[in-house]
């Protein structure tokens, strides 16, 4: 009740996509179609389950159709630009309309959301789970209704239509595997983590370890919770230079946090120990600071799944076969998204503009 | 003494702002002797400055908070407030400069604040229900402000206040020590500050005595919410970002400092030097496990338990 409930005003917000409105802005995003379709064209995956533009007809008929959105939260930049890419599909189809519902970060309001949802009697569910167990509930719920559903980034233990997400074990893998050549293979590093007990920061953590496995001359000194954010990571390095003489790299799951511990450095008079950066997030603004060799390595866990997720609908509600969906280990079907390159020195340039976010990053006060 | 009691005078009074104070001094002289034990490095200089600017933030808020509490108030919008005035700042520096940007934010803490007070003060709408309507009311506005998305802050002179030192303290520690004078001087040296405690300790008492009860109510929450925004200055200006979820939690985090300094959530007792050792408490708490590696969740817990024992060991103080 007391954490942050965000966009109390949009709470509820209906997206009217007729032609005429084309030109108003969307909520939350405050883009318009016309922006969206310039994004469209750097979206990463528009090549999975293509879809032409243009108004969807399901047995010839052209009928309006309501797909409904709940989202974990949009208390982060990521959140909102998986909504971006998702307005941006729903925009090349005029009788598309989204109902976005913002579940606040908590598990049983994104139940109810998912269940107000099915009771204004939408065609399809598009849904982001706060947590992955918590809205089994919700899943099933849609499923009893015999609706289409589709569950984005962190899945859900149950059956479902289409799971598309990227896996975060292997991304960390990608990761921490670039900061063991960089060290060569022997060093001292410091994990700041996600809000601990999240599963991203679970799963970060589990692609670290199997990668350090096979190097045991990196030592991990000690393990904080930077909670995806700047500020409490400020605090743990600064503490950390203090106890620690030696550290040779920070191993952090969010670009914010990993900034927060270079401004500790800078404020310590460290910048001399030369201490890498190894980071998640795949911002424009983090690959601009693996550029400027800030960060030696960013994680681009993308949040431009959204249109694929439309898309997936959209082949659902029309009868189209999804090519790719395969069995997996849970109840229903998965796309298996192709792993993202981490973003290096090597491939920095490739990809600053097709990351989430157009901030710039914080100045590196070491330079 | 049940004449004191009835007709509380100065020396009731300063020994009401002292209670606690003294149980609060010898548990942080205790906390500081193992701290130091644990880690070498934890009575070096460096990092006594440290901690004086890891506290600066929450520091700033409690003493906010410590008005509130006095009134037998709560203010749980702070962390809010605070998250609001970081948008603003860094929204604003772009384009209308430093003062401006700073003003603005400022004076929208304090407004918020005002509705805070006159919604308690005027339309009786009870603290806690009142100012969570404001926590999620500016945390909106700050998500609306930015479309949920960080603003980078790249204004130096801003940066240098934020990280830099003047007489070799750091300035977040100088800001949070001058509002700590500036708060322990209205509170024990003018007739507001001494109704403060009078209405926390009998509303009814105070009114009647002719104390404008409803316009000083008021007023501590304009407090409160303007030294949240001095406390996003802080926050912003050591960050160089203004992120709508800036301060998620702080407001707990001020309580804890309040209560762990000795001051009584039934208002009337407490004082801001009190909330200043709390604030110390948890810092040098937050920095020795650091320093230590002690793990996430077990820190949780021990600073859980801290709270606990801290106020429990203060009012048996207090009873004897």
């Amino acid at each position: 009740m007391l954490k942050s409930v965000g966009l109390l005003t949009t709470a509820l917000v209906a997206l009217p996509l007729a032609s005429g409105m084309a030109q108003e802005r969307l909520p939350i995003t405050n883009a318009t179609c016309d922006e969206l379709a310039a994004r469209y064209e750097k979206l990463p995956f528009t090549d999975i389950l293509p879809l032409d533009a243009g108004p969807v007809a399901i047995d010839g008929e052209e009928k309006p159709l309501t797909i409904g959105f709940s989202q974990t939260g949009f208390n982060h930049p990521w959140r909102v630009s998986m909504l971006e890419s998702l307005q941006a599909e729903a925009c090349r189809h005029p009788n598309v309309e989204l109902v976005v519902l913002d579940g606040n970060v908590d598990v049983a309001k994104q139940n109810n959301d998912v269940r107000d949802l099915i009771a204004r009697g939408v065609d399809a569910v598009i849904m982001s789970p706060v947590e992955s167990a918590a809205l089994v509930p919700a899943a099933r719920a849609v499923m009893n209704e015999g609706l289409p559903l589709v569950v984005l980034d962190r899945d859900v233990p149950t059956d479902k239509t289409l799971f598309i997400g990227q896996s975060n074990v292997t991304m960390a893998e990608g990761v921490a595997q670039k900061m063991a050549d960089d060290l060569g293979g022997k060093g001292k590093i410091v994990v700041i983590t996600g809000l601990q007990g999240s599963s991203p920061a679970v799963d970060r953590n589990k692609g670290m370890e199997n990668v350090l496995e096979g190097h045991p001359d990196i030592e991990v000194l000690v393990t904080g919770d930077g909670q995806w954010i700047r500020e409490p990571a400020v605090k743990l390095m600064e503490d950390w230079l203090t106890a620690y003489p030696e550290i040779d790299a920070v191993f952090s799951h969010a670009e914010e946090s990993s900034w927060g511990a270079q401004l500790a450095i800078a404020r310590a008079n460290r910048c001399g120990d030369g201490i890498r950066h190894y980071t998640f997030d795949g911002s424009n603004a983090g690959f601009k600071s693996v550029k400027a060799g800030t960060f030696g390595a960013d994680g681009n866990y993308t949040p431009f799944i959204g249109d694929i997720g439309l898309r997936a609908v959209l082949y659902t509600l029309t009868g189209k076969e999804i090519p790719d969906a395969q069995d997996y280990a849970e109840p229903g079907k998965t796309l298996v998204l192709p792993d993202s390159p981490v973003v290096t020195a090597a491939n920095a340039d490739e990809w600053i503009g097709r990351g989430w976010g157009d901030f710039e990053p914080t100045p590196d006060p070491c330079r | 003494m049940p004449h004191e009691a009835t007709h509380p005078g100065y020396g009731a009074m300063l020994r009401r702002i002292g209670a606690g104070r003294l149980g609060g001094l010898i548990a942080l002289v205790v906390l500081i002797v193992i701290a130091s034990l644990l880690s070498d490095r934890f009575l070096t200089v460096p990092n006594l400055l440290n901690v004086l600017r890891q506290i600066a933030i929450v520091g700033i808020l409690a003493m906010g908070m410590t008005f509130v509490i006095l009134t037998a108030g709560i203010d749980l919008s702070i962390g809010s407030i605070l998250g609001l005035s970081v948008v603003l700042y860094a929204g604003l520096l772009e384009s209308w400069g430093l003062p401006v940007a700073i003003t603005l934010g400022m004076l929208a803490g304090a407004g918020a604040g005002l509705v805070n007070g006159i919604g308690v003060a005027y339309a009786g709408i009870p603290a806690f229900i009142m100012t969570l309507g404001m926590l999620s009311f500016a945390r909106g506005l700050a998500f609306i402000y930015t479309g949920g998305t960080p603003i980078p802050i790249l204004d130096e002179t801003f940066y240098n206040f934020g990280n830099g030192y003047f007489l070799g303290i750091p300035i977040p520690a100088l800001v949070l020590i001058a509002t700590l004078l500036a708060s322990a001087f209205v509170l024990g040296m003018t007739p507001f500050g001494r109704s403060v405690y009078g209405i926390g300790s009998n509303e009814e008492a105070a009114r009647m005595s002719g104390v404008p009860v409803r316009l000083y109510k008021t007023v501590v929450y304009v407090i409160s919410g303007g030294l949240a925004a001095l406390a996003g200055v802080v926050y912003s200006s050591q960050l160089g970002i203004g992120t709508p979820i800036a301060g998620q939690g702080y407001e707990l985090d001020a309580i804890a400092a309040v209560v762990v300094g000795g001051t009584s959530l039934f208002g009337g007792k407490g004082s801001v030097w009190g909330t200043f050792i709390g604030t110390l408490i948890i810092g040098v708490l937050a920095n020795t496990l650091n320093l230590n590696g002690v793990d996430p969740f077990v820190q949780q817990l021990v600073k859980g338990a801290l709270i606990v024992v801290a106020v429990f060991g203060m009012s048996r103080a207090n009873r004897t």
